[in-house]
């Protein structure tokens, strides 16, 4: 049991890492983004394809690939999202599938169809209450709590992150203090599709790196969102630790289920609290 | 009373709609330099469309905005913001999870101001607020907030203040303390302002124009004022 609590954790870590981009979109623009998806699978191939020219070096390989994200983040942003707001939120869904549909047909082209498989970037273990957990696993933990210190921090000490706070409670009101807010969220969108990108690299060992592997992991990452709250960023940190020890204990009694059971709390959630959906 | 100096902000025969449907129709109103002019009307009359066009948030279909004699009409909200018009919106809104002070830290980070010289600013119209600095604002009572957001308007030294309703839903020993704010800006910068309370408009204004379905219908002098029964008689 703490095993499956652990590997739930670790689930729950990258959901984190993935969701809470889609939450920042979804709080500062209003836009379900849903080519956050791409950008995790992108930053999981380019890990693939970085790791062969750096000899397995996977800190220098991961580091890379969460970097090269960031022009494709800008030119999406500039080209695409900016043109989303205010808008419908359809158009923001049926422009934002096209760049995934677009991206995954990319990947295809290049990488082919095939599956690629990591190794443990670490190898060792750790032994916690008696259960062998591979370090790597604790790793992702560990990351994904500092990134929720970080963000904290990030949009309570610094001006940037005030503003963006500012922003999603009254964008024309920041307007009218002579701020650009397209700006402030162009650099949320772009600090999200990094986060979805370094989902996609910490994950990448875990499991096998596959075109449609974003597809998946956006459907769970939007579920943990509604849970957490739409734009709540706290929500949605402990509803994917919550979500992913949910799914471990679900997958050791039965595997097929793992991922449905987050489904069926959303539906729940949804049911108790319909304005999750309808804003 | 006499319009002072030269025209600060003219609007000449503007024209706004919302879609298909107009709401402003040929309105034509100036500012002078130091000047407090008040808007009146019934709700719906356009006076807020009017503030927001002014200040970038809604374009104009037809006529011209000046503003120190340059056309502003294409100006978005931030370049409206860089020519030194300020607009405080109805409804109290300031940002309600962040304190005091940085709701004035955002407003200077925008004017490019020292949050210290910011703060000096705030303190001159409102010293009382020294004792809410490091509380969030949505603490603050319904006159406090107004007076942050009048006091963050004078952040980055502007020629021109859009107030829209400032002592809406206050209570009248509140209302008391703006209309000292708004004495004390009286003469150093210009103010236009919507506002219902005819007797802060009449004890204030420089002059007054009316509006009634999106058009100006009468404007006031200060002379004129002086007699409230025949602004009220036009409303």
């Amino acid at each position: 049991m703490i095993q499956n609590i652990l590997y739930g954790l670790t689930i729950g870590g990258i959901l984190y890492i993935t969701a809470i981009g889609l939450s920042l979109t979804f709080g500062t623009m209003r836009i379900v983004n849903f080519a956050h998806g791409f950008m995790y699978t992108i930053g999981a191939y380019l890990l693939a394809a970085i790791l062969l020219l750096t000899g397995n070096n996977f800190l220098l390989s991961g580091l890379s690939a969460v970097l090269l994200v960031v022009p494709l983040a800008f030119i999406i942003e500039r080209y695409v999202i900016r043109r989303l707001y205010g808008v419908s939120v359809d158009y923001a869904i049926i422009a934002t599938y096209a760049i995934t549909l677009i991206g995954v047909d990319l990947v295809k082209w290049i990488w082919g169809t095939t599956p690629i498989s990591l190794q443990d970037p670490i190898g060792k273990f750790m032994n916690i209450f008696t259960v062998d957990i591979p370090v790597y696993r604790i790793v992702i933990i560990v990351t994904a709590i500092a990134i929720f210190v970080g963000l904290g921090l990030f949009f309570k000490k610094s001006m940037v992150g005030k503003i963006v706070v500012a922003g999603l409670e009254d964008r024309e009101a920041v307007s009218s203090l002579g701020l650009n807010v397209n700006k402030y969220f162009a650099y949320i969108f772009i600090l999200g599709s990094v986060l979805a990108a370094l989902g996609g690299v910490l994950y990448a060992p875990i499991t096998s790196v596959h075109p449609y592997m974003g597809s998946a992991f956006l459907q769970l990452g939007f579920a943990v969102v509604i849970i957490g709250g739409l734009g709540n960023l706290n929500g949605t940190f402990f509803a994917a630790l919550a979500m992913g020890i949910v799914m471990g204990i679900t997958g050791r009694y039965w595997g097929p289920a793992a991922d449905a059971i987050v489904f069926m709390i959303m539906a729940i959630i949804l049911i108790v609290r319909p304005e999750e959906i309808e804003g | 009373m006499k319009k002072m100096n030269q025209a600060l902000l003219s609007v000449e025969k503007l024209d706004v709609a919302y879609g298909s449907a107009k709401v402003l129709h040929n309105i034509s109103i100036s500012i002078g330099t130091g000047e407090m002019v008040f808007l009146v009307g019934r709700n719906g009359a356009g006076k807020t469309t009017l503030l927001k066009t002014i200040s970038g948030f809604l374009k104009p279909r037809d006529g011209s905005i000046l503003f120190n004699g340059k056309n502003i009409n294409a100006l978005s909200i931030e370049q409206a913001y860089s020519e030194g018009i300020r607009y405080v919106f109805q409804d109290k809104r300031v940002f309600s999870e962040l304190t005091v002070k940085e709701n004035i830290a955002i407003a200077a980070y925008g004017a490019k101001e020292k949050l210290s010289d910011a703060l000096d600013k705030m303190f001159l119209i409102y010293p009382k607020l020294k004792d809410f600095i490091n509380i969030r604002a949505k603490g603050l009572s319904g006159g406090q907030k107004q007076l942050l957001l009048i006091g963050r308007a004078l952040i980055g030294n502007p020629s021109l203040i859009l107030i829209d309703e400032p002592t809406e839903g206050l209570a009248a020993g509140t209302i008391e303390d703006i209309f000292k704010v708004l004495a004390m800006l009286q003469g150093k910068i210009s103010l236009l302002i919507v506002e219902q309370n005819l007797s802060v408009v009449c004890r204030l204004a420089h002059r007054v124009y009316t509006m009634e379905e999106g058009k100006i219908t009468h404007e006031f002098t200060q002379d004129q004022l002086k007699d409230q029964s025949q602004l009220e008689a036009c409303l």
